[in-house]
């Protein structure tokens, strides 16, 4: 998967020597990730076969305040699929650096998608970088940083005290809070966060708990476009 | 059983958004590429939200809800997520204590 063009090996060292900084997060989040998804009821097992399997933070966080709810599949998995479909934003970018490749080494390209992945690899390419080393170094450094963390996590869980007298059952609601605010960027999306958090709150008071959030989310954008408009 | 089935399911979904547009032609229109921008942050703020003003399955002024402001302050000011959930956790662990 070496591009002939560039120095060799160099591409990968270089991944990892301007990427670090991001490297650290997948560890740092991966952490309490395992902790708490046993904590939400999950088994070691199913802890870490969500890491490697689905390997996207925001929508295994997602997943464990659902089944924390009692959802069903259904819903895990749909509100899955609209947290991430943002990647097919990213996934349209990268087709262009991509598109020459085998069809085997595209899916495997794909796996390695995250949005950090995505963010170093496109500034790669911006500056004239070519072939896919730098983006495979990167993305598998994430991934195995992800994993890893979930692994400690899973192995700490126990010995963490009861996580509700410490507020820590808490933890989950606060990292989106300042996930959500460290990436407004404008009111438009102040408006947007604010009425899919009332929705989602006052839906799931209302008994609608399962499918409070995948409605409240879907709908919040198209809310405040129409909003616009008029 | 269902947990198995949730998690592969969301790996499976997960994986489309990712490989779809590698292996045919994906050009959104204007409108569809606003809508998916705006996606993650709508999800994201519904969860906190469900979170904050119905943490038991009901619409309740609790400790969540005295927490969620000061949370929003700190990821504000600082920048920080980790130390915005642990102001967070704290103030909620204290209100605990404190509250009846």
């Amino acid at each position: 998967m070496t591009d002939p063009k560039a120095p060799r090996g160099s591409p990968a060292l270089l991944a990892i020597r301007e990427g670090w900084p991001v490297l650290m997060t997948p560890f740092l989040i991966g952490v309490p990730f395992g902790v708490l998804a046993l904590e939400a009821g999950l088994d070691p097992l199913q802890v870490s076969a969500m890491s490697f399997i689905v390997f996207a933070g925001s929508a295994q966080f997602a997943s464990l305040e659902l089944f924390r709810g009692g959802a069903g599949p259904l819903v895990v998995v749909a509100t899955a699929l609209l947290i991430n479909l943002r990647h097919l934003l990213m996934a349209a970018s990268l087709r262009p650096h991509f598109g020459e490749r085998p069809l085997a080494q595209r899916l495997g390209l794909a796996y390695l998608l995250v949005d950090e992945s995505f963010a170093m690899g496109t500034g790669w390419y911006r500056r004239g970088g070519r072939g896919v080393t730098y983006y495979v170094a990167f993305g598998l450094a994430m991934w195995a940083l992800w994993n890893l963390g979930t692994v400690i996590g899973i192995l700490a869980g126990p010995a963490m005290p009861d996580p509700r007298l410490l507020g820590l059952d808490f933890a989950i609601t606060a990292a989106f809070i300042a996930i959500v605010v460290l990436a407004i960027r404008g009111r438009h999306e102040v408006a947007i966060a604010l009425i899919a958090a009332g929705a989602a709150g006052l839906l799931r008071g209302a008994g609608l708990a399962v499918v409070a959030v995948v409605v409240a989310g879907a709908l919040a954008p198209l809310v405040t476009r129409l909003w616009r408009r008029t | 059983m269902n947990e198995w089935l949730a998690i592969v399911g969301a790996g499976v979904a997960t994986y489309l958004t990712r490989s779809l547009p590698l292996v045919v032609a994906f050009r959104p229109t204007e409108r569809i590429r606003a809508y998916l921008e705006d996606l993650p942050i709508s999800i994201i703020a519904a969860l906190a939200g469900a979170g904050v003003l119905a943490p038991e399955q009901r619409v309740a002024f609790g400790p969540e809800l005295i927490a969620a402001p000061l949370v929003v302050a700190v990821a504000w000011w600082r920048r920080n997520i980790l130390l915005a959930v642990i102001v967070g956790v704290a103030v909620v662990g204290l209100a605990r204590q404190v509250l009846p």
